[in-house]
């Protein structure tokens, strides 16, 4: 089990770094968001440095949500070239090939997200917090991508093309952030947005990034953790399930 | 070591594969022959374990296919029939990864794939990038990585399909060399009937997912006798030649306006059937003998020429 997700995580891994025009896409995304957005909306408010502050744990859910809709796709993409049958036939359980793919998005996105915290704290990010504040916000995000990899794979296991792979993410994936407080305060949004946003796992996570590193209240990290870590396995599930149902027949 | 009984697969309101018979012994090879959407790929997938069947029993070298796949998943190689290599990947990692699926120690998957590499003459292009390999090169590493758990049965889906006569008869020389040296139990899909006589034992022709014929490749095509004479003509649609019915007559059908009629000794018997059909008033336009082959079997027996399949 531990043996074959390993090996599809390494197979990914090689891959990955192999491929310059994917590292080079991952590393250029995440610093045009912070240089574009972030400098540029900064540049609307009195106070420059406290919005980008403000907003880096947004672009690090987006960057994980990109993370994971890529991961979807890897999935996709091996599945629809027949390479998945290949480790159909082996004697391996079917959940090693979904951990396999899921740690392999994992990694990917933190590989962007370190990118993400340094471009940001160069551009003048203030982050505090300390170790246990650094490490809520590592496990937050290790679970809200595990959760968006779940249902990025769950899709692209029943996905026909990959054109209708893509329709399906976008339609989850910026508007997720629209819908939470990623990159505005939610007290001046309307009530139904605010509880829309709550419903949210983009804004648990930015809550518990925000808090941990802006040293602001903490009293909900432990309530936030609890509904990533339950969001993560509902997304393996879903994945788990789909992936049966398309393979078990 | 292939036994397969009373198979039924049905998707949606197609039925798939019907009461499906096979049975492959410890060493042979068997060649899975029919036309596009016969139900070949549904029943490799269900011998192969990726598949369940609605109804019937699987057995692969002892172990039940539908309740314990993963010992069949053991003892199984498998090569898809559209090509399932990784093109970001060396010739060298593909089967590397693959040992590593499986659980083999390093030292064991590097001397593996040292062997197999060399086995199927791809020691030079071993570290470039799969996708820059030829089509051959390809079908070659396929064979390669299926070996590389040294499996006792291999399942091979359209072997050669793509490829040129030269590199057919590489892949034709890998296979019959693992038969002969190492025992190798095979079952094979083909549209080639060159390939399923040379190949194999056995032969099962699945049509609209039945098997319709089967036997040896010998048995299968005596049933035509020793010559098949075909001869075109204007047949009017619902021609009998009541004067076929003779001892010296195996076999007689007329399709896309040829008649072939497979007879006991054909230079003996060709003049009697050109005056039969004169008899009957029809103008011959075109006329040859041969030797009946597989392709022949085929035609009877599913309707479709060969030609037919390769242009789907």
């Amino acid at each position: 089990m531990i043996n074959a997700t390993y090996a599809i995580w390494l197979r990914h891994m090689r891959k990955f770094t192999r491929n310059r025009e994917e590292l080079g896409g991952l590393l250029i995304q995440p610093i045009l968001w912070v240089a574009l957005f972030g400098v540029g909306m900064g540049r609307m408010l009195p106070d420059q440095s406290n919005y980008l502050s403000f907003m880096l744990p947004g672009i690090l859910a987006l960057t994980a949500l990109g993370g994971a809709a890529g991961g979807g796709m890897m999935f996709l993409d091996e599945r629809l070239r027949g390479i998945l049958r290949e480790y159909m036939v082996a004697p391996i359980p079917r959940l090693s090939i979904l951990l396999g793919h899921m740690c392999a998005t994992v990694s990917k996105a933190f590989f962007q997200i370190i990118i993400v915290v340094i471009v940001g704290v160069l551009a003048g990010a203030q982050l505090g917090g300390g170790v246990v504040g650094w490490l809520a916000t590592l496990i937050a995000l290790i679970c809200f991508t595990l959760g968006f990899a779940g249902i990025a794979l769950g899709v692209a296991a029943r996905s026909k093309s990959i054109m209708g792979y893509h329709g399906m993410i976008f339609l989850f994936n910026l508007p997720l952030l629209f819908a939470s407080n990623a990159l505005y305060p939610l007290d001046s949004a309307p009530v139904w947005m605010q509880w829309l946003a709550k419903a949210n796992p983009a804004t648990w996570f930015i809550d518990v990034a925000r808090s941990s590193t802006q040293s602001t209240d903490m009293s909900t990290n432990l309530l936030n953790l609890g509904l990533l870590l339950g969001f993560a396995v509902a997304g393996t599930w879903l994945a788990l399930r789909r992936f049966n149902a398309v393979t078990a027949n | 070591m292939i036994d397969a009984q009373g198979l039924h697969k049905q998707f949606g309101t197609v039925q798939a594969v019907i009461d499906l018979e096979l049975h492959v012994p410890q060493g042979s090879v068997y060649a899975l022959l029919g036309p596009n959407g016969a139900g070949k790929s549904t029943t490799i997938n269900m011998l192969t374990t990726l598949l369940r069947p609605d109804r019937g029993t699987i057995v692969i070298a002892g172990h039940d296919a539908v309740r314990n796949p993963d010992a069949v998943r053991r003892v199984i190689g498998v090569t898809f029939q559209d090509l399932v290599l990784d093109r970001d990947l060396s010739g060298r990692e593909a089967l590397d990864f693959y040992g590593r699926l499986y659980g083999l120690d390093a030292a064991t998957r590097t001397q593996r794939t040292k062997e197999l590499l060399t086995l199927v003459e791809l020691n030079d292009a071993a570290d470039r990038l799969t996708g820059t390999y030829s089509g051959g090169m390809r079908r070659r590493l396929e064979l390669a990585r299926c070996l590389m758990m040294q499996p006792r049965i291999l399942f091979l889906d359209e072997p050669t399909q793509g490829l040129d006569p030269q590199h057919r008869a590489m892949i034709w020389d890998y296979l019959r060399m693992l038969q002969q040296q190492h025992g190798m139990t095979m079952l094979i899909t083909t549209h080639a009937m060159d390939e399923a006589e040379i190949l194999a034992q056995q032969v099962g022709i699945i049509d609209h997912g039945r098997m319709v014929a089967s036997g040896t490749p010998a048995e299968l095509i005596g049933q035509f006798g020793s010559d098949m004479v075909r001869i075109t003509a204007n047949y009017p649609a619902d021609y009998q030649p009541s004067w076929l019915q003779a001892e010296w007559v195996r076999n007689w059908a007329i399709q896309n306006g040829e008649l072939r009629v497979g007879v006991d000794h054909g230079s003996r018997r060709i003049a009697t059937i050109l005056d039969g059909l004169r008899a009957d008033g029809l103008q011959v336009s075109d006329m040859n003998m041969t030797r009946p082959s597989l392709g022949d079997v085929f035609l009877q027996t599913t309707g479709r020429a060969l030609r037919d399949e390769v242009k789907s």
